[in-house]
């Protein structure tokens, strides 16, 4: 066990700034205060200093500037006490293409000078845990791509790190495997003490997987905080109905109600902002029927992190 | 050590592992020794200079130069793809020394070349080669001529590896730097047959001073081809020391800076 110097923050950042050689500016003064224990993912579109951030927490580069601490230890004078402890998974497969799933694994662990009897029973177990068993004597080279990514994975996992960094454990994988990671990941955190870093740019993977969101763009952290959290402060829910009769006489009657926050008409869409969409559906439906409105289609919209982010950075996420 | 051994040993599985690689590796000095050592012992025999016998053993110590050589490369190589593919990131972000990255990959290539040297040995012996016969001190001398040059080539292949990221760049840039060390050395013809200007260029080469070596330590020196002078035995093993070092130095450096 690493000792933690009197905090419960697996990891804290304070000013971190990188700037390439080249000049670009990657990461432009970033606080993160990651308690143990706990899932956080940093959210931003491409190029917003995501992979940066990550690189410069597992010691694969130095930052130009801040104080960063991994588990208690500094990533620049103690970097080698930082890896031992940490796992990660990167942006880009990188997998011995030639060597077996076993070997993988096996070879990870003599890196960390495992013992024979301590590897062989960690790769079974892993390989187990990746629902690799039957390919595991295979070479890598004839895995899928999802097979591939839950390989890399649990290699993170072998040397039983504290800390996980995954950057973008899901890209280029189909909705099966996606769900299929979340779910092993969500496993991860339940069964062993682990903290988790993780990096993505889909907003459904940080609602599902993170108890903290970071959202980050041009290398400055927007804001942060529980999924709830940042939803709940975007306010209102938003009732949508489309259907015929005195359209202006159904918003007539809504307008003198005080759970209405606004009601917007664009072409028989009617949307309206309340307070809670799933509280207020009933009354709506009733103003409707009283006021001779026909309904044939109705919804409720709630705001999502993409909204949040759309608040915050005044930008779409660039992945849609 | 142990995280340079793992990565030794990652790399003699992935050869073994690959069959048309290890053929190569195998056939590649048989094919060096056959067809070089036949087509200059018939030019030979024809009465220039000495007999042939004489020739393959004046010659089989440039072709261990030449396999050593050719084996850095692939070396290097083995690092270039390691960095380009990434797979170099694990290493890095492993409580590992950096230095057992290129350690670990300098000690395949020098597994390979004694493997190769051992088989151009062989087949030089079928073919005429006289060596010293049983002079375990020789054997010796020669076993370590032999690993301090192919860690000096391997030492340039790793350095140039650093520095570019495209296998076309290493290729070029690998073999201006290697191929005038191997033509420009008495690896392949006797010193006193070249013109002056070479002979210089020979004597600053460290390719001839492990090939004097070796024909002086695993080698019957009387059986060469002619009666030149050789490079003073002490000189050969503190030119290849001098070698090694400097170039893995080089390596080092130029690794350190290909992963800031
Ligand atoms: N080695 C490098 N040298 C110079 N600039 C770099 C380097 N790596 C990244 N950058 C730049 O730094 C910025 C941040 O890149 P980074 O890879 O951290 O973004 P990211 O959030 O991970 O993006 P993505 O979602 O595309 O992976 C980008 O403008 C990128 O071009
Ligand atoms: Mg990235």
């Amino acid at each position: 066990m690493a000792e933690m110097q009197g905090t419960n923050l697996a990891i804290e950042v304070k000013g971190l700034v990188k700037e390439y050689p080249s000049k670009v500016l990657a990461v432009n003064g970033i606080d993160l205060n990651i308690k143990s224990n706990t899932i956080y993912a940093l959210l931003g579109p491409n190029g917003a200093g995501k992979t940066t951030t990550i690189n410069i927490l597992t010691t694969l580069k130095e930052p130009t500037a801040g104080s960063i601490k991994v588990l208690g230890f500094d990533v620049i004078q103690q970097a080698n006490k930082v890896r031992r402890n940490i796992g990660v998974t990167f942006q880009e497969m990188i997998l011995d293409d030639e060597l077996t799933g076993r070997q993988v694994l096996d070879y990870h662990g003599r890196l960390y000078k495992l013992g024979a009897r301590e590897r062989q029973k960690k790769v079974i177990e892993l390989l187990k845990l990746a629902e690799l068993e039957e390919a595991a004597d295979r070479v890598v080279k004839t895995y899928s791509g999802g097979m591939k990514r839950r390989l890399e994975l649990v290699r993170g996992l072998m040397t039983e790190p504290e800390i996980l960094f995954l950057d973008e454990p899901t890209t280029g994988l189909d909705p099966q495997n996606r769900s299929s990671i979340w779910k092993y990941i969500r496993n991860l955190k339940e069964k062993s003490n682990l903290t988790l870093l993780l990096t993505t740019h889909y907003m459904e993977e940080a609602e599902e997987l993170a108890d903290y969101v970071g959202i980050i763009d041009y290398g400055k952290i927007v804001i942060e905080g529980t999924p709830r959290e940042l939803i709940d402060k975007m306010g209102a829910d938003t009732i949508q109905i489309a259907g015929n009769g005195n359209s202006d006489l159904f918003i007539q009657e809504l307008k003198g109600h005080s759970f209405i926050q606004n009601i917007v008409n664009t072409n028989g869409l009617i949307q309206i902002g309340t307070d809670s969409g799933n509280k207020r559906l009933v009354e709506v439906v009733s103003i409707a029927s009283k006021s001779g409105f026909t309904i044939e289609d109705i919804s409720i919209a709630k705001p999502s992190l993409g909204d949040v982010f759309l608040k915050y950075t005044g930008r779409r996420l660039r992945d849609k | 050590m142990g995280a340079a051994l793992t990565l030794w040993r990652k790399h003699m599985i992935k050869l073994i592992s690959k069959k048309e690689e290890s053929i190569g590796v195998l056939f590649q000095p048989i094919l060096w020794v056959v067809l070089f050592g036949t087509g200059m012992k018939s030019v030979m025999s024809t009465g220039m200079v000495g007999n042939g016998d004489f020739y393959m053993t004046f010659m089989v110590p440039g072709i261990i130069a030449l396999a050593a050589m050719s084996g850095a490369i692939d070396g290097g190589l083995t690092l270039l793809f390691e960095r380009v593919q990434g797979i170099i990131k694990e290493y890095l972000v492993a409580p590992i020394p950096r230095i057992s990255i290129l350690a670990g990959n300098a000690m395949s290539t020098i597994n390979k070349s004694l493997f190769q040297s051992l088989v151009i040995l062989v087949i030089g012996v079928l073919m005429g080669a006289k060596f010293v016969g049983l002079d375990p001190l020789g054997w010796l001398g020669g076993l370590f001529l032999i690993t301090g040059y192919s860690l000096g080539f391997a030492g340039i292949g790793l350095a140039v590896a650093s520095r570019t990221d495209s296998p076309g760049g290493y290729h070029m840039l690998i073999f201006m730097l290697t191929l005038p060390l191997l033509f420009l050395s008495n690896a392949l013809y006797p010193l006193e047959y070249l013109p002056t200007w070479m002979q210089v260029g020979a004597k600053i080469n460290p390719v001839s001073y492990v090939v004097d070596g070796l024909r002086q330590t695993i080698f019957d020196s009387n059986a060469l081809l002619t009666g030149g002078e050789l490079l003073p035995l002490w000189l050969c093993f503190l030119v290849v020391i001098i070698f090694a070092i400097l170039s893995m130095t080089l390596a080092y450096y130029s690794f350190k800076k290909s992963i800031k």
